[in-house]
């Protein structure tokens, strides 16, 4: 683990410093500081806008809108997944469509999502799941087809019946691409529930960074940026840890 | 305690390890096309006997080591472990060790060990105690808690082994065990063997591709021939225990070599 510390120490070096040309680049007034408000001024708006009461709502709101979307996607598209994998003919015919339909741009059906469901909470949870679903369901099947035949010869030779199967030989080979599936799933969860919300929405974060774009409040547009990269990183960084735990065993 | 994973109950008489197969064939159907895998085999192993199964490759020694596992049906004939049939798989008749170590690599090499009697949920203490006997006796003390990728390639297998010995089953089958590994490990693995065979007893079914191990190791070597695999010949070796490294640029053990040699090069 020779560098490690020398690693860290050169990312946070990175970051600091792309915070310092922010800086610089505002007060010295070589960008304009109107469309480009300094880091300080941004972060201390940022630090304001959590105090309001209506941005706390809007937070809450895309909360609930991304964990509806990631507790209807992440098992559903699991199951389709599973079934895909463990049944041969099935997949055959299924997995080419899915890739087709994994390489269209969701966000193309945004307008159809607002003529079914409205404005509102159904149309921006569908259009999360919809964004996700595809990424679940193709992990899945990856996760599967990741279970070794030769260990479950072994779990079979031993008399292992399915359901010890399932859960001494299946899951544990599973986990680690089911955890990294989570994460990657989440990162289209997320951008499909914002982008629903910047598109068309009364409420919640997007529609808010939406709406400071369009009324030119850069400090209120940059720190809302700031906010939801905050949130996505925290969540990213919690399923990596329990992803690392998980998978030491790989090598 | 009642049985968790599928396994016939039996009375403590049947377990000898003895193996008879009479009439045994198998054929595989293959987008339409019949492959005739095993023909007619007929053999009887007595118990303790270390018996080698040698031929060309495709000639069904696996195939016919799988159905002694129970983990293949024959198409026609009857195979007996222990003198009852062997449908399914039964791990408290027939241990089985695969050319892979195929180790679970979340577990560690005392939870590989451990993991048929799980599966019989066998309490942790006694599996525990077990698994370390099994280790002991491969040679592996105090490398329980490792993990897979934390073991070198003879050791995996030998991982395999005391797995496959952990149940006390009277019958081991091993399908080319040693195959994967270098020339070296795969000699010392073989002393090492027939150390755990002398000292437990057992029925050994051995599979392997190499004519010197087969003639080193075996009671009793068993010929086939290229699809169908057929029986043909059988040959008795006279070498006396324990085996050891001079007898291999003995005469004897270069009769038999070449004797089977022969075959395999006719059928080819």
């Amino acid at each position: 683990m020779a560098g490690t510390l020398g690693l860290k120490t050169a990312r946070i070096a990175i970051v600091v410093a792309a915070l310092v040309a922010w800086e610089t680049l505002s007060r010295a007034e070589i960008v304009n500081p109107r469309l480009l408000p300094s880091a300080s001024d941004t972060l201390a708006m940022l630090a304001e806008l959590l105090r309001r009461a209506s941005v706390r709502n809007d937070l809450v709101v895309t909360a609930g809108e991304v964990a509806t979307a990631f507790v209807l996607a992440v098992p559903i598209g699991a199951l389709i997944g599973f079934l895909i994998a463990e049944h041969r003919y099935f997949a055959e015919v299924v997995k080419p469509l899915l890739f087709f339909a994994f390489s269209i741009p969701k966000s193309i059906f945004l307008p159809m999502f607002i003529l079914v469901f409205g404005v509102g909470f159904a149309q921006k949870v569908g259009f999360g799941l919809f964004s996700t679903i595809f990424i679940v369901i193709l992990s899945t099947t990856a996760a599967v087809e990741s279970v070794k035949a030769e260990h479950l010869m072994v779990a079979r030779s031993y008399g292992a019946t399915p359901a010890q199967t399932a859960f001494r030989v299946y899951l544990p080979s599973m986990l680690p691409v089911l955890l990294e599936a989570l994460r990657i799933s989440m990162i289209f969860n997320l951008t499909g529930v914002i982008l629903a919300e910047m598109y068309a929405s009364r409420d919640g974060i997007g529609h808010q960074i939406a709406s400071w774009g369009e009324n030119f409040q850069m400090r209120q547009l940059l720190a809302g940026v700031l906010m939801v990269a905050a949130i996505a990183i925290a969540f990213n960084e919690i399923v990596r840890s329990v992803e690392t735990r998980c998978s030491h065993w790989r090598t | 305690m009642q049985p968790l994973a599928n396994i016939t109950p039996l009375k403590p008489t049947a377990r000898d390890g003895a193996v008879q197969i009479s009439g045994v064939g198998q054929i595989y159907r293959t987008s339409g096309q019949d492959v005739v895998a095993v023909s007619e085999v007929s053999f009887e192993v007595k118990p303790g006997r270390f018996v080698v199964l040698v031929g060309p490759s495709g000639c069904g020694k696996s195939s016919l080591l799988m159905m002694m596992a129970g983990l293949r049906r024959p198409t026609s004939g009857a195979i007996l472990v222990s003198g009852a049939p062997i449908d399914n798989p039964d791990p408290n008749r027939v241990g089985v060790v695969f050319q892979e170590p195929s180790l679970f690599p979340w577990l560690t090499a005392e939870e590989n060990v451990e993991f048929p009697l799980a599966l019989r949920g066998v309490a942790r203490k006694t599996r525990r105690a077990k698994a370390g006997e099994a280790l002991q006796l491969v040679g592996l003390e105090g490398f329980g808690s490792r993990h897979p990728h934390e073991l070198s390639g003879g050791m995996k297998q030998r991982v395999s082994i005391a797995r496959g010995l952990v149940q006390d089953p009277p019958l081991l089958l091993m399908d080319e065990p040693f195959a994967a590994l270098d020339e070296q490990t795969r000699m010392t693995m073989g002393d090492e063997l027939l150390r755990i065979w002398a000292a437990t007893g057992k029925t050994i079914i051995f599979v392997t591709h190499s004519l010197t191990e087969a003639v080193y190791l075996a009671d009793e070597v068993i010929v086939m021939s290229a699809r169908p695999g057929r029986i043909v010949d059988r040959l008795e070796v006279g070498l006396p225990r324990p085996r050891s490294f001079e007898m291999l640029g003995g005469d004897t053990f270069g009769s038999l070599r070449d004797r089977i040699w022969r075959h395999i090069r006719k059928s080819a």
